[in-house]
């Protein structure tokens, strides 16, 4: 990995490649207040003051460059920031650092300087919970109108009273036409969305062209933002918050998006899965990658070549066919919900060969199909033109803003949950982790492309094994209660390889049946903050290729 | 053959209507001819792009994506056409709030009929020759850059950022093919010593190579295939269809010039674009596929020349299929660095070869 940059120190890690918590007390030293217990990781409680100290105490000495999440809520007496940290060369060293604030004054220092990535999580967790963040950039609401009374997350928010917002407090998106440099310049402002043809959803892109390259760009969420963190937090952790997930990222990857939550609340709640739920799990997960990653190349197609073109039609093809097999499995093309917690919802269906001979085919078929592809895109001389070297994020800038997924892979970030922090069975198979050195939005189709063949790999490892797997042996759930209490005051926060990246959840229990706080993790959300990055200078037709390349769902970025 | 010329280089179709009209030749007769015969080729003209717009457009693609497109109507879908004429006219047209009127409203009709204007000096074959005048071939190249205009009226007038930023792209376009476009005709121009359009058609009836059985003609596609790649790629560019379209990108700038238009004013700026595309494979016909020849008597001529103008117009489906768009900057450096060099260089090589041989 020569793109990566050597690992500052070894301090705070064991000879074993774990966290040696007690050497990072040493480390932070009076930083350090007191020290949590949350079940993935323990977590270090910081003055409000100290915050930007004690991330970069962790970064730079301790080797905590990836800052996966920042979780805000409130407490009866006061307000918390959890800022969740990793490594990216091992995440399962984890840290939190917890950052409490007084009720009657919810300020604390930003961590913006130390991870640029804090920036959207911390105007997020002003939005919603109510923390504001003293020295924060920009300091705005991100997933609510700017015009908002109150944060819904906040315990006195009342949901009754009306948003009621005169229309002249509504800035007229028409109105001011050159920014940056005053009405001198020549510069001319102009909004890509809510409603373009190429913003794959209802994103809402703030662009400053100079001439036909984009002097400044700012991505406009919410448009679709549907409370989904206070759905979950309303819902019962058996039964009621498995549906949701599929509501995220909802192009297909419903499958990986529920195996999120399950994997929190399983730790949670200290709940096993047996071994033949967790093969079938991890052929499903795969099978809708597949169909996600067939999406996104797809509609990457339609974004360079400009048209409802032969690419598009032929990825909606080959992606029907994984639909259809999805919905052998679990009844449902579009919200699976297939997943229970300790395994899921019911067995393959019968009979089992037929089933097994319609994923055989799909993967005997598959290796024609990418050479097709090959041929059609990656090989053709003005689709390299277009993407080779445009749309560029270095690894040391996608690290800063917390990418990952197909994103962090094809800035040359050896970064993959599935085998850093294995769940399921994937640590049983044989299958790679796909990098590209390129960082443009070519290594990232090609990265897309490359993993289809390796989950190919996964899945038909898995039909081998349930295949196999002996009649009177095929638990799909273990034995959890139909009522779910996890021990009050335990806190956990899990991430899974999900389509377009880390999808994680934190959850904190009350001891009820229902989460005090649910905070979800999205991988789009925090791989569209790098669209800046990638699209400053460029061209138009580049800010659309990085975006498509980017693969998001704004289902998921606004939750 | 030699009746098939002479048919060619006989009186234009204005001329022979005035012969059947009892008008007499007079300034009167004449007019009324000449609105007869331009009613006869724009009729024919119309009617094929009533077939490429709303159905053979759909058709082909289709059969480019694995789909079956419109199959419920009619034989093969085709009274879809009909359905579509109802519902584009049907439409309310939405005129944007600050539209440049008239420019707003001339922009259509300018880009419809500058494409239509063109197939008044194209020989069809088949006696349809509406004029035949001396500087044919730079009366269609002048009348088909007024949609230049149609273009900048249209992106300028919309007060729109994705209509600006279309017409802008459109001129940027226009002048980075026009000049390679206009060299590579003038090369086959040195060939048939001729501008006349008549001419040009007559001097590729002469047999190129005789192979007993079949005789290859002396179409200049074969004599100078250099100029006829060229050519082809520039009237892609021309016509804006991939990997040219970008002055209508929809995933960039949602449709470019046209975006503010509904209505009828679409259903023109689209008959305009479907028009453009089969002058540009009339002139490819005309300028490098011997125009109207083709086996069979002189009289089917018109069967070849609409055989051949599809030709291309499938062409440019499947490029538009096929392949990906280029970005501005790419086109201007092909247009500037690429197109304006290889087509100065064709047109030293056909001099010389000209030169030598005469």
């Amino acid at each position: 990995m020569s793109l990566e940059e050597p690992r500052p120190t070894d301090v705070g890690e064991t000879a074993e490649g774990t966290v040696d918590y007690a050497e990072l007390e040493a480390l932070l030293g009076e930083t350090a207040l007191d020290r949590e217990e949350h079940v993935n990781a323990p977590a270090f409680v910081v003055r409000p003051d100290e915050v930007q100290d004690a991330l970069s105490t962790l970064r730079e000495d301790a080797g905590f460059d990836y800052c996966s999440s920042v979780t805000a809520q409130q407490y009866e007496d006061r307000f918390e920031s959890i800022y969740h940290l990793k490594k990216y060369d091992d995440p399962t060293q984890e840290v939190g650092v917890v950052v409490p604030t007084p009720t009657d004054e919810p300020v604390s220092e930003t961590g913006e300087p130390v991870y640029r990535t804090a920036e959207w999580h911390e105007r997020e967790a002003y939005d919603l919970v109510g923390i504001e963040y003293d020295g924060h950039p920009d300091m705005r609401r991100i997933l609510l109108p700017e015009t908002w009374q109150g944060h819904p997350l906040g315990l006195d928010y009342n949901p009754e009273k009306p948003q009621v917002v005169p229309f002249r407090e509504h800035a007229n998106p028409l109105q001011p036409d050159t920014r940056g440099e005053g009405s001198e310049s020549d510069t001319m402002f102009i909004n890509i969305g809510p409603h373009h043809p190429a913003t794959h959803g209802v994103l809402h892109v703030k662009t400053v062209l100079d001439g036909e390259q984009i002097a400044d760009v700012e991505p406009d969420i919410g448009y679709l933002h549907r409370c989904e963190e206070q759905m979950c937090q309303q819902s019962t952790y058996r039964h009621q918050i498995m549906p949701y997930p599929d509501r995220w990222d909802y192009v297909s990857a419903g499958i990986l998006n529920e195996w999120a939550y399950a994997r929190a609340a399983e730790d949670l709640a200290d709940i096993d899965v047996p071994e033949y739920a967790q093969v079938i799990r991890t052929m499903s997960a795969e099978l809708c990658r597949i169909a996600s990653h067939m999406l996104a190349l797809g509609t990457f197609a339609l974004d360079v070549f400009g048209d409802f073109t032969a690419v598009f039609q032929y990825a909606f093809r080959d992606r029907e066919v994984v639909q259809n097999i999805l919905e052998d499995l679990t009844g449902q093309r579009l919200m699976f919900n297939y997943l229970r917690l300790g395994g899921v919802a019911w067995d393959l269906p019968e009979p089992r060969e037929e089933f097994f001979e319609k994923i055989r085919d799909f993967l005997d078929g598959l290796p024609e199909k990418t050479t097709e592809y090959h041929n059609l895109i990656t090989s053709n001389e003005i689709f390299q033109v277009r993407c080779v070297d445009t749309g560029e994020l270095p690894p040391e800038v996608a690290k800063q803003y917390g990418a990952t997924g197909p994103v962090a892979r094809g800035s040359g970030i050896d970064f993959d949950l599935r085998r850093d922090d294995p769940y399921g069975y994937y640590e049983e198979l044989d299958w790679d982790v796909i990098t590209e050195e390129g960082c443009d939005n070519y290594s990232r189709v090609l990265v897309r492309m490359r993993e289809v063949e390796e989950s190919a790999k996964i899945i038909e490892q898995c039909v081998d094994l349930l295949e196999d797997w002996p009649e009177d042996d095929r638990e799909i759930q273990s034995n959890v209660p139909r009522t779910l209490k996890p021990d009050p005051d335990t806190e956990v926060y899990r991430g899974v390889e999900a389509a377009k990246g880390e999808l994680g959840i934190y959850m904190r229990s009350d001891g009820t049946d229902k989460p005090a706080r649910f905070k979800i993790r999205s991988p789009c959300f925090c791989n569209l903050h790098t669209l800046r990055e990638m699209a400053e200078g460029e061209y138009i037709p580049d800010l659309v290729a990085s975006l498509g390349s980017l693969d998001i769902v704004l289902g998921e970025v606004d939750r | 053959m030699a009746s098939a010329l002479a048919t060619l280089q006989g009186a234009p179709l204005p001329d022979r209507i005035v012969e059947l009209l009892p008008f007499g030749s007079g300034p009167l007769g004449t007019a009324i001819a000449a609105v007869i015969g331009a009613t006869i080729v724009g009729s024919l003209m119309m009617t094929m792009t009533a077939i490429a717009g709303p159905w053979a457009k759909r058709k082909v693609t289709a059969a480019f994506t694995d789909r079956y497109a419109v199959n419920r109507l009619g034989p093969f879908g085709l009274v879809i056409i009909v359905a579509d004429a109802v519902r584009l006219l049907s439409k309310e047209l939405i005129v944007p709030e600050g539209a440049d009127r008239p420019a707003w409203d001339l922009a259509p009709i300018v880009l419809a009929f500058s494409a239509l204007l063109g197939f008044a000096v194209i020989p069809m074959g088949s006696g349809i020759h509406l004029a035949d005048p001396e500087v044919g071939l730079v009366y269609v190249f002048a009348i088909a850059s007024i949609a230049s205009l149609g273009l900048v009226m249209a992106g300028y007038a919309s007060n729109n950022k994705f209509s600006m930023l279309g017409g802008l792209r459109a001129v940027a376009q226009n002048l980075a093919y026009e000049i390679p476009l206009i060299l590579i005709a003038v090369s086959v121009v040195l060939f048939a010593g001729s501008l006349q359009m008549s001419e040009i058609v007559a001097a590729q009836a002469e047999p190129l190579l005789d192979l007993g059985v079949v005789s290859i003609p002396a179409w200049y596609a074969f004599v100078n295939p250099f100029a006829f790649v060229l050519f082809i790629i520039a009237n892609l560019m021309e016509v804006g269809r991939n990997p040219f379209d970008i002055p209508e990108a929809p995933t960039e700038i949602v449709a470019g010039y046209q975006t503010e238009y509904s209505s009828v004013y679409f259903v023109l700026i689209y008959l305009g674009e479907f028009l453009h595309i089969f002058l540009g494979g009339a002139v490819i016909a005309t300028l490098f596929l011997g125009g109207p020849a083709g086996p069979g008597p002189a009289s089917i001529g018109i069967v070849w020349f609409i055989a051949k103008i599809w030709a291309v117009y499938l062409f440019t489906q499947w490029a538009r299929s096929a392949l990906p768009r280029l970005r501005i900057d790419q086109l201007i450096e092909i247009g500037w660095k690429g197109m304006l060099v290889l087509s100065l260089a064709n047109l030293v090589l056909t001099a010389v070869i000209v030169g030598v041989i005469a």
